[in-house]
């Protein structure tokens, strides 16, 4: 009997270890890469840059400094607007693209999605640069405007501006948008539509009290693909968005590069992740209630 | 500061470092563009193949990727630099005896403390340059153009600065009467700041790469620039109207960079000096100057250059041009800490 239990002990063992086996090359790959280097930039948040050196006696004064200056709030701030502003935008405009594949394409889907994705297919950065070529004073934009004879001296504000970094953006994460928008959608039980029917809803009712809020976990998911990493875009704003476009990202590399502040920077980054975590949870738990209410 | 002459930059960071068919040991960390074989061409004679590059944007990169451990024998850091690399325990001084055309560098660039201070010398002077105040002569009246103008609210969206806090505020000290770079005060900076925040509302752009800023001069984008010698050269070059102002009464800023040799390097000093001699040659020179545009340490490749190009960009009587030039030396560390702060507050519209 003893015997039994040691062999079972091993077995189970076995088991345990060929899980182990699978799952550690990933949780070590995220220990590594994410929790070393943000462990690390905790750690730094805490020191000072003195001329080459650092100052590892742990101080406030890199948070202190970032609470009391406006200059850091005002990027913060335009940050999470802007990237709550391309959450919204994509949002609103896939939402249509995804119905309509979902519900009212019924040969070829694969094709469809597979055309949805064709942005990706292009470079990220290849893409922003292509809207700073579409915006630009001698830009395609401005050139089609002066040929038609709408305006006679090229638009200067469509580029260097929050407008483009908007724009770029949203242009950009579209697809990301899309997709899990439809996978909500094409979950839903079509006989479910067929019973608001039959109970004499219309199909504005219909939509509201049924598939909005049945797709609402797409749109939480869409909103926080866009949203967590639009507030820390660094190229857009640095290609299309000239000063007045600059975002938290930008001061934060500045700090990492020629200021060479590496613990205000990593104070800046961790206060910017603050904001994206408060700011993710505010709107899902905002979208969540929402989708409650309508039902 | 940057010089990307060919707007690579971008280019030059995804790359990371571009070792390719490099004949002898030798590691060089260097601005992206500089691995023009014309610059060392005598070095690539004896070894039959230029040295191993790598690359970097600006000098900042360059200075964490060091401290981070980054090894080479060779960089390239500009004087503003020189003394924060060496105070972090990043350079080797340099033995004069074995550069071979050390006395003809020009004595006002092997005079600067950053070159040689305290009987040891830290760099080899290559090439120096201009940042100063490009126009569209027909756009802007050249008689009257000066450094005021880029305030100048006539000028709004019309004026481009370098997105560098050493060649904004280059400009902002000329523009407020300081005439001596190193000797800048907490006030003088602040001073230099208001006028930064006034260009700030004329200014189309920050640039960042030559490339970008002779593309919106071409185009009429903008109309002015506080802009480096190479950008009057690409602009003339494509018949674009286009000028450096020189005049006396118009400053003109300075950068001097140089080949220092760095405590990491592991290659034989034979070589290293091989390559630091080859940069300084007359030939290098005559190569930089006439092509480039920049003008190079070595007094006499300037003899050697086409005498016309050379007065053409100044040069004609050197000491009188670098007498009036507005050199970008060492700055205290917390005067360059002030300005970098101020300049990031300027651009976000403080």
């Amino acid at each position: 009997m003893g015997q039994g239990r040691v062999a079972r002990g091993i077995a189970l063992d076995r088991q345990a270890r060929r899980g182990l086996m699978l799952t550690a090359p990933g949780t070590l790959y995220v220990a590594l890469m994410v929790l070393g280097p943000a462990a690390l930039a905790v750690a730094y948040s805490f020191w000072t840059q003195t001329y080459v050196t650092l100052d590892r006696t742990p101080t406030l004064a890199n948070f202190r400094e970032i609470a009391t200056d406006p200059l850091y709030r005002t990027l913060i701030l335009r940050s999470v607007i802007v990237a709550g502003l391309v959450t919204f935008l994509t949002v609103l405009l896939a939402y249509p693209v995804a119905y309509y594949i979902a519900f009212h394409v019924y040969r070829r889907k694969a094709l469809w999605l597979l055309l949805v994705s064709i942005p990706f297919w292009t470079s990220y950065l290849l893409r922003v640069f292509s809207w700073k070529l579409v915006l630009g004073y001698n830009g395609v934009l401005n050139s089609a405007l002066i040929w038609l004879g709408v305006i006679d001296k090229p638009l200067e504000w469509i580029l260097f501006d929050v407008n483009a970094v908007v724009l770029t953006l949203t242009h950009a994460w579209a697809p990301f948008a899309i997709l899990p928008i439809f996978v909500s959608l094409e979950k839903i039980d079509r006989s479910l539509l067929e019973a608001a029917k039959d109970l004499g809803e219309g199909p504005f009712r219909a939509f509201f009290r049924v598939v909005l809020p049945l797709s609402m976990p797409g749109v939480i998911g869409a909103t926080l693909i866009i949203f967590i990493p639009t507030v820390g875009d660094y190229v857009t704003p640095a290609l299309v968005g000239g000063s007045e476009g600059a975002m938290v990202a930008n001061l934060i590399q500045v700090q990492f590069g020629k200021a060479n502040n590496w613990p205000l920077g990593a104070a800046l980054a961790i206060c910017a992740m603050l904001c994206v975590t408060i700011a993710a949870l505010a709107a899902a738990a905002l979208l969540r209630f929402l989708g409650r209410r309508i039902r | 500061m940057r010089r990307t002459m060919k707007g690579i930059a971008l280019a030059a960071v995804l790359c990371g470092s571009a070792g390719s068919g490099s004949a002898g040991d030798l590691s060089v960390f260097d601005w992206a563009g500089y691995d023009d074989e014309g610059f060392f061409g005598a070095y690539v004679q004896k070894y039959g193949g230029p040295p191993a590059f790598s690359f970097y944007a600006d000098e900042e990169e360059a200075f964490n990727k060091l401290q981070a451990g980054f090894s080479a024998d060779i960089a390239h850091p500009c004087i503003g630099s020189v003394f924060k690399w060496r105070d972090a325990g990043l350079l080797k001084p340099i033995d004069a005896t074995k550069i071979s055309d050390w006395n003809s560098i020009l004595p006002q660039i092997s005079a600067l403390k950053e070159v040689q201070s305290d009987g040891k010398v830290w760099m080899v002077p290559f090439e120096w340059g201009n940042t100063g105040l490009v126009i569209r002569t027909d756009k802007v009246d050249e008689a009257t153009a000066n450094l005021q103008l880029f305030a100048d609210p006539s000028m709004a969206g019309r004026v481009s600065i370098p997105d560098g806090v050493e060649d904004a505020y280059l400009l902002a000290a000329l523009a407020t009467g300081v005439t001596d770079w190193a000797a800048m005060t907490p006030e003088d900076v602040t001073k230099a700041s208001d006028f930064l925040r006034a260009v700030h509302k004329n200014v189309r752009f920050y640039w960042t790469d030559s490339g970008q800023l002779t593309a919106a001069m071409t185009s009429g984008e903008i109309d002015m620039a506080w802009a480096w010698n190479d950008a009057e050269v690409t602009l003339i070059g494509e018949d674009i109207p286009a000028k450096m102002i020189r005049r006396d009464d118009v400053g003109i800023a300075s950068w001097v960079c140089g080949y220092v040799h760095l405590a990491s390097g592991t290659t034989p000093d034979e070589e290293v000096y091989d390559f630091l001699n080859s940069t300084l040659s007359v030939d290098s020179g005559k190569y930089i100057l006439e092509t480039w545009g920049y003008a190079h340490s070595n007094a006499k490749a300037f003899k050697a250059a086409d005498q016309e190009l050379m007065a053409s960009y100044g040069y004609s009587d050197l000491d009188a041009f670098i007498a009036r030039s507005m050199f970008a030396t060492t700055l205290k560390p917390e005067i360059r800490d002030q300005m970098i702060k101020e300049f990031e507050r300027i651009k976000a519209g403080f």
